[in-house]
């Protein structure tokens, strides 16, 4: 559960002020599948990271499952990132040393899962995203789809109650982007929240919910109505 | 994270970089090849010279007169020392280098007049013939104990006893041959002449006794034995000034600080390549969390905490510093076994040694490195993922 409450971030370049966003507020239930989508620059990514906790607001009250972590520590948000969030990146972001399996494996490390329990976790998670005979491939081995899809199960892989994918089929052709997609789906049916950016209309359309963010601001929001 | 997974993650990005970490350890290797070299060098030394004081006898006392005028006691007069309850031998010791001659080798040699006591004062021990007795000198007698190099100059490898040998063209007969001392390091005893004290007394023309081997009962009466030969000095030479007394525990607490105070500072001199060493690691930490900024902020989003990516980091350093301290310690034994075995040294690498060279470049990577990891760890998620 999503609450934001005038949430508000300006970044300075030199004297003139960049209202990122600019008074946000917004619920997202549990089990949602919302895409956000809006003009280039208008904010999106900012409020992504401010929700997936690798950012802060200047401003504004934000509660993730009735926390209120506005005020959290850098330290604090690091706990919040590792059990509750999985995010996915429009570059992929996988480190290019370490094999797929690797990659998978290294939110569960974090975790302090020991060894003998990652090794299952890891392999259910890449043959779920189709890639249980690339484990041992490194990133530069693999095709822009696959990687997207190392970085999906790596998402998935410390079953998170919510997934947040910035422009996840930004990168990629058609057919990669709808296999991306079709397994981002099936997690939310599976019961994970869901929040994703996008510039592709026909992804939007498939949402439960669309957020349109311009200038900072939430214009429209199609699951309104849904707000308590 | 465990510890285990920390130290795997540091191993594999010290060995993607394979030649920058050997680079960066060098420092390290330098410094604690420098200080084990240098310590054990040194300890190896002190040691050796411990053990030949030691060798001397826990009971000697070694007065050195330095009178300006013409000093007044003789040998009788120091052989009534004796008679104290702590005292159990006196040898005096005239003592002059001078130049031997026998056949057609010639040398020269330290030509020292002694008494018959003088042998089992000093645990001189004999390889052949006898040492010289009382009649020897009573009688003036020309007979001579001589060193196994001087020996070996004058009379080759045979044995030399009942030879001839010319000492500034006096005849002495050899009697006694001295067994080899090994390596002496306070003053070769191997290339040595000794004759009877009244022939010496003679030869070199003077009364003079500069130097008396003074042994007491026991260890216990080594103190009161000093207060009576003090007194006795003091009253024949009338100055504290021209007279000195050393006892082997004076000595060899001499020998210690002295040994000590240049451990410290070869020691430190040595570790100042190790805190340059620091530096280096130092500086290619920092390179390292500039150049990785983007994978701490990967790491970060996918959960990484400030503890695991500061971890990280320390333990790069650590490790980078441990191994060269290991590998330095690799090639300092290496090295000490050569110098031990060129120089005829025993400079070996002792455990504490060992362990405070390891200890010292673990500090100094947890010291520099820790600056870099915590830069690292308090790195924003946001703005290292935005680094290009
Ligand atoms: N670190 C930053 N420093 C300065 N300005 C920034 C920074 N990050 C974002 N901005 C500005 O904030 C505004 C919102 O950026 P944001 O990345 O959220 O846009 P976006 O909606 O995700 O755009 P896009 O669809 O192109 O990804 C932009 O005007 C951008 O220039
Ligand atoms: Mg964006």
């Amino acid at each position: 559960m999503i609450e934001m409450l005038g949430i508000r971030k300006t970044y300075w370049m030199g004297d003139n002020p960049v209202h990122a966003l600019n008074g946000v507020s917004l619920t997202v239930g549990d089990h949602e599948f919302v895409a956000i989508v809006g003009p280039s620059g208008s904010g999106k990514s900012t409020l992504m990271n401010i929700i997936g906790c690798l950012d802060t607001a200047d401003e504004g009250v934000y509660r993730l499952d009735g926390q209120d972590i506005s005020d959290y520590s850098e330290r604090d948000l690091g706990v919040v990132r590792s059990r509750k969030i999985g995010f996915i990146f429009q570059q992929f972001n996988l480190l290019m040393k370490l094999t797929a399996y690797e990659n998978v494996e290294l939110p569960l490390i974090y975790q302090g899962l020991p060894a003998g329990d990652r090794k299952g976790r890891v392999t259910e998670a890449l043959e779920r995203v189709g890639l249980g005979d690339r484990m041992d491939h490194r990133p530069n081995q693999l095709s822009g789809g696959q990687q997207q899809r190392v970085a999906t199960a790596r998402a998935l892989v410390t079953r998170p109650s919510l997934i947040l994918a910035d422009e996840p089929t930004g990168n990629l052709d058609s057919q990669s982007g709808t296999e991306i997609m079709a397994l981002l789906e099936s997690l939310y049916l599976e019961g994970n929240g869901l929040l994703l950016i996008t510039h592709d209309r026909d992804i939007a359309a498939r949402a439960g919910r669309r957020l349109h963010i311009v200038d900072g601001v939430i214009e429209s929001d199609s699951g309104e109505g849904e707000r308590v | 994270m465990k510890f285990s997974q920390a130290l795997k993650m540091a191993f594999m990005s010290l060995k993607s970089n394979r030649m920058r970490s050997f680079l960066t350890m060098l420092g390290i290797i330098i410094g604690v090849l420098a200080v084990t070299m240098l310590i054990s060098t040194v300890q190896g030394a002190t040691s050796e010279v411990t053990e030949q004081i030691q060798s001397l006898g826990s009971n000697l006392l070694i007065v050195n007169v330095m009178s300006p005028k013409e000093t007044y006691y003789t040998v009788e007069d120091l052989e009534a020392l004796e008679s104290r309850d702590s005292i159990a031998g006196v040898a005096p010791v005239v003592s002059r280098s001078a130049s031997l001659k026998a056949g057609a080798n010639t040398t020269t040699a330290s030509v020292e007049g002694v008494t018959a006591k003088y042998g089992r004062i000093r645990n001189l021990s004999l390889s052949a013939g006898r040492f010289l007795c009382d009649i020897d000198v009573t009688a003036r007698s020309a007979n001579a104990v001589i060193g196994s190099e001087t020996a070996e100059t004058l009379f080759g490898t045979g044995d030399c006893i009942g030879n001839t040998l010319y000492i500034e063209g006096r005849a002495f007969t050899v009697v006694g041959l001295l067994t080899e001392t090994k390596n002496s390091m306070i003053g070769s005893s191997d290339n040595v002449v000794i004759i009877p004290i009244t022939t010496a007394q003679r030869l070199m023309q003077s009364k003079e006794i500069p130097m008396i081997y003074i042994s007491a009962e026991t260890a216990d009466s080594v103190e009161e034995a000093q207060v009576a030969v003090d007194r006795f000095f003091l009253r024949e030479l009338g100055d504290e000034d021209y007279f000195t007394i050393l006892s082997q525990a004076a000595v060899l607490s001499l020998l210690d600080e002295v040994m000590g105070t240049m451990t410290i500072l070869l020691g430190s001199i040595a570790g100042i390549s190790l805190l340059v060493g620091g530096i280096g690691i130092m500086n290619i930490m920092l390179v390292s969390v500039s150049e990785r900024t983007r994978e701490i902020g990967i790491r970060k989003a996918i959960g990484a905490q400030r503890a695991d990516i500061l971890t990280q980091f320390l333990i790069e350093a650590v490790v980078l510093s441990l191994t060269g301290g290991l590998i330095g310690l690799a090639l300092g034994a290496l090295g000490l076994s050569l110098i031990s075995t060129a120089f005829d040294l025993t400079a070996r690498l002792t455990v504490s040694t060992a362990a405070l060279a390891l200890g010292f470049s673990a500090v100094v990577g947890i010291v520099f490195g820790s600056y870099p990891a915590n830069k690292a760890a308090r790195l924003r998620p946001i703005d290292a993922l935005r680094y290009e």
